[in-house]
């Protein structure tokens, strides 16, 4: 159950052991993204869509012991290679195997649909378009088709076990366990079925009557649905009780069955029937296709029944409504949830465009952008080739081969990057051999230059101005997206260039963008302060307020603003800046906002009082000294404040 | 490349595209080394190459990602398309074909990076004018239809290098000063570092986030 605990917000002890869960066999249709993935129920899919009303919770308890165990986890980042740890596939440099490697940023539509976090955000962007119905049915009718599968071959299984009733074994106590833990995670089918089928309703019932066979019949899984599809069919039928099984089982064949149809039924209804609401746009041929396969001959519902319609809307989705999506502020806020969830992989910036862009500044900073251009090239190289799926010209590929070989490889290279002889000969006889070199020729050199990447440069780029500063863009593309920030009132004085996007919109920020930003704070909180004063030598000299030389003015209204910089001591303790930030955004009842507030208000009866005094007497408003003056205002602010 | 850090208030993403053998990484070359490679080999999958330049007076990087030309990386150099804030498309003026093919370059273009991607059209290898295969006119005709700048230049000779360079980015820098690009939103190829930070608690004045560093 853990594993579904483990959204964006908790944290990452599991992750170990739910990567080595989702090492398990691959399934059709499942959830790629074993970080993030798990999503439980619609009720979770809207919670993941707003990933930072669980920030919200977290900033009113203890702040800065959150923001101790976020950094933690960022700095613990590279234990994930230890030998110990599976890491997520492909993705640490322990299972490094460059055709899997994928960027939880840059997504195909594909990935999206079936990623439980970034799914959320695809379906809300539709709405603005007005077309969140097809990725809805597209969604619907997908979990329907794994899960109608899942019971179908339990059914069948069910039947198979009834004719092998002779095998006298044990009634083991693991299918006793089975059902009453639905949302183990045995497979990694689990994950999709599970994840998307406890608001169906179905999982209790084919439960209940397990309960009744539990330790008779080990079978524990055909009411769990998804974990039938993974585990072998081991003969625990015990014997004796024979007759109760075989009636519960035929009880829950039938109410399987009954179920897969009112499923199948009710997804006709609100999407392809003609006077559905909102249905989706499908040739009457097809319509009525799927007819003839929900309604079949022999009384069982075909699950693919919509798998045409599925396709003919997933072509729309992809041709219409998919592009718009990856420039929307909607898939930046995806990726700022992916950003920040306290654990970022190099695939995700390396795989990404936009994250690659500045890891290649950083890069360059740092002098080794020759480590990272031989990591593009090799990778490029091998990806072009492995897509060939062997129908290549095997002299063209050495020829490629040989170019990258003469830079970084050989001894009088160009960009030596310090492989070792052993690598080097390895790198030799791959381009070598008979019939040109394979797709895996420079494996062993690429997954030096990854390792290199991940434990030397990347934990420096998270936690550097650079990284911050593609943050507060993301967050700053989705403000400039989701409304019009007239003026933006100054916050604190900026010290480093990030703090700048955090820190100076309005506290009038919506609260789901507000949340977002505020998240981010949190996980850089103690890393950030520390780099960004030490990284921008800019900021060391420069005095922004040094123009003036004054501490402040009095402003017609008798309000004192303050030019220096309010609270410098506040600064230097650790992560406060961004805490007094995040206040400010948070608890709208701060004493600043109070007073704001009662300025305001003050101002306004004072400009009636003006008013009025003008109207009556011209002569008479003049007389008042400024005191005269100020006391309505005073007396305003007294009663207000 | 010993630049001086911080020493550039913006940086500006550009790709380089075009068909194989049109001088893509000569031109990158001699813009980032001032140096024409006589027997480059081809690129494998992409390259980049950063130079400093100045435009009105602001100090910018250009990160420039040079793609492989040939067929077979078409569809790995795509996924670099995106979040460009500039193009240069290249072709090779003594070889019709690669003029040709331009429509194809264009569309990917146009479909994989922003709306507002400046593209520049580049008819390279200018010094060959002996074997001239595509007039000045009508490339600059099919530049103006499509609503792109375009430059006749040579690798070899530096003609007009730095200016191809130079004249995106002017366009890039002009869209960011008029609003048109917004500097802050993520995939817009560009990276944005005001040298001044930006104002404290002075006054209740909007900042406004566009104007770069308040200088």
């Amino acid at each position: 159950m853990s594993f579904f605990k483990r959204k964006a917000k908790s944290k990452e002890p599991e992750r170990p052991a739910d990567a080595k869960v989702n090492r398990g066999p691959a399934p059709p249709a499942s959830l790629p993204s074993p970080s993030l993935g798990g999503v439980r129920n619609q009720h979770a899919i809207q919670e993941a869509a707003g990933p930072s009303h669980v920030a919200i919770n977290v900033i009113s308890a203890n702040m800065d012991s959150f923001a101790r165990g976020r950094t933690a986890i960022l700095k613990k980042q590279p234990s994930h290679m230890e030998a110990a740890h599976f890491g997520d596939l492909g993705r640490s440099s322990v299972n490094y195997m460059s055709q899997e490697t994928r960027s939880r940023l840059s997504k195909t539509l594909e990935q999206i649909v079936r990623d439980g976090v970034a799914a959320p955000y695809y379906v809300q962007f539709l709405e603005t378009q007005g077309a969140d119905h097809l990725v809805r049915f597209w969604l619907e009718a997908e979990r329907f088709r794994s899960s109608s599968w899942s019971r179908v071959r339990a059914h069948n299984l069910n039947s198979v076990k009834h004719s092998s009733l002779a095998e006298p074994v044990p009634a083991s106590p693991e299918g006793a366990e089975a059902p009453v833990a639905p949302g183990t995670p045995t497979t990694a089918a689990a994950t999709t079925g599970l994840g998307l089928w406890d608001s169906s309703g179905e999982g209790p019932v084919p439960q209940v009557p397990h309960r009744e066979t539990l330790g008779v019949d080990g079978d524990g899984r055909p009411g769990t649905p998804g974990t039938p599809s993974r585990q072998t069919p081991t003969s625990r039928t015990g014997t004796p009780l024979k007759q109760q099984s075989t009636s519960a089982l035929r009880d829950l064949s039938d109410s399987l069955i009954k179920s897969i149809e009112n499923e199948a039924v009710t997804i006709f209804t609100k999407n392809i029937s003609p006077d559905a609401t909102r249905p989706i746009p499908i040739t009457e041929q097809i319509r009525n296709d799927i007819v003839a396969k929900i309604c079949g001959e022999d009384g069982l519902v075909d699950p693919n029944c919509f798998v045409i319609a599925q396709s003919v809307v997933f072509i729309i989705l992809e041709t219409q409504h998919f592009t718009e999506f990856l420039r929307s502020h909607h898939f930046c806020k995806y990726q700022i949830e992916v950003l920040t969830s306290g654990s970022v992989f190099l695939a995700d910036i390396l795989f990404s465009e936009s994250a690659l862009f500045y890891f290649s500044e950083y890069m360059e900073k740092e002098e080794a952008v020759n480590v990272l251009q031989f990591w593009l090239a090799a990778d490029n190289f091998q990806d072009q080739l492995a897509a060939k799926k062997g129908q290549y010209d095997g002299q063209e590929a050495q020829n490629d081969a040989m170019i990258l070989y003469d830079k970084y490889f050989s001894l009088q290279a160009t960009n030596p990057l310090g492989f070792g002889d052993s690598v080097r000969m390895e790198i030799e006889s791959n381009i070598c051999r008979e019939g040109g070199p394979l797709p895996d020729c420079f494996t062993t050199p690429l997954r030096q230059a990854w390792t290199t990447m991940e434990t030397v440069y990347m934990p420096g780029f998270l936690s550097s101005n650079l990284y911050y500063k593609y943050l507060s863009d993301l967050i700053n593309s989705v403000r400039a997206d989701e409304f019009v920030t007239t003026g933006t009132p100054a916050g604190q004085g900026g010290s480093a260039d990030g703090d700048r996007g955090a820190s100076s919109e309005a506290s009038q920020a919506q609260h789901g963008t507000k949340k977002a930003a505020v998240r981010i704070l949190k996980n850089f909180d103690e890393a950030i302060t520390v780099d960004a004063s030490s990284l921008d030598p800019e900021v060391l000299y420069q005095r922004p307020y040094a123009g003036k030389m004054t501490f402040g003015k009095v402003n017609e209204l008798g309000q004192f603003i303050r030019e220096a910089e309010p609270e410098p001591d506040v600064k230097k303790s650790k992560g406060s800046m961004f805490s007094l930030a995040m206040k400010k955004w948070v608890q709208g009842n701060s004493d600043e906002a109070q007073e704001e507030m009662a300025w305001k208000i003050a101002k306004m009866i004072v400009n009636d009082v003006i008013h009025q005094s003008n109207h009556d007497s011209p002569g008479k408003s003049t007389k008042g000294n400024p005191k005269a003056g100020r006391s309505p205002l005073e007396a305003a602010g007294a009663t207000l404040v | 490349m010993a630049t001086a850090p911080y020493n550039y208030s913006y940086i500006f993403k550009y790709i380089i595209i075009g068909d194989m053998g049109v001088g893509k990484s000569c031109l990158l070359h001699q813009f980032t080394e001032k140096k024409f490679m006589a027997d480059c080999p081809h690129t494998i999958g992409v390259e980049f190459g950063t130079r400093i330049i100045e435009v009105s007076g602001q100090k910018i990087k250009l990160q420039i990602w040079d793609t492989a030309g040939q067929e077979r990386f078409r569809a790995v150099t795509r996924s670099y398309y995106r979040g460009a804030a500039g193009a240069l498309m290249v072709y090779d003026i003594t070889r019709r074909s690669t003029y040709n093919h331009l429509s194809s370059w264009l569309t990917d273009a146009r479909n994989l990076t922003n709306p507002n991607t400046v593209i520049i059209l580049i008819g390279n290898k200018a010094d060959l004018e002996a074997q001239r295969d595509v007039t000045y006119d009508e490339a600059k005709q099919f530049a103006e239809e499509n609503g792109l700048l375009f430059l006749e230049a040579s690798a070899k000779t530096g003609e007009n290098v730095e200016d191809a360079f130079l004249e995106a980015a002017k366009k890039i820098y002009q869209n960011i000063q008029d609003g048109s690009l917004d500097l802050n939103a993520a995939e817009s190829g560009v990276q944005h570092k005001p040298s001044a930070p930006q104002g404290g608690r002075l006054t209740s004045e909007p900042q406004p986030q566009r104007e770069g560093c308040g200088c």
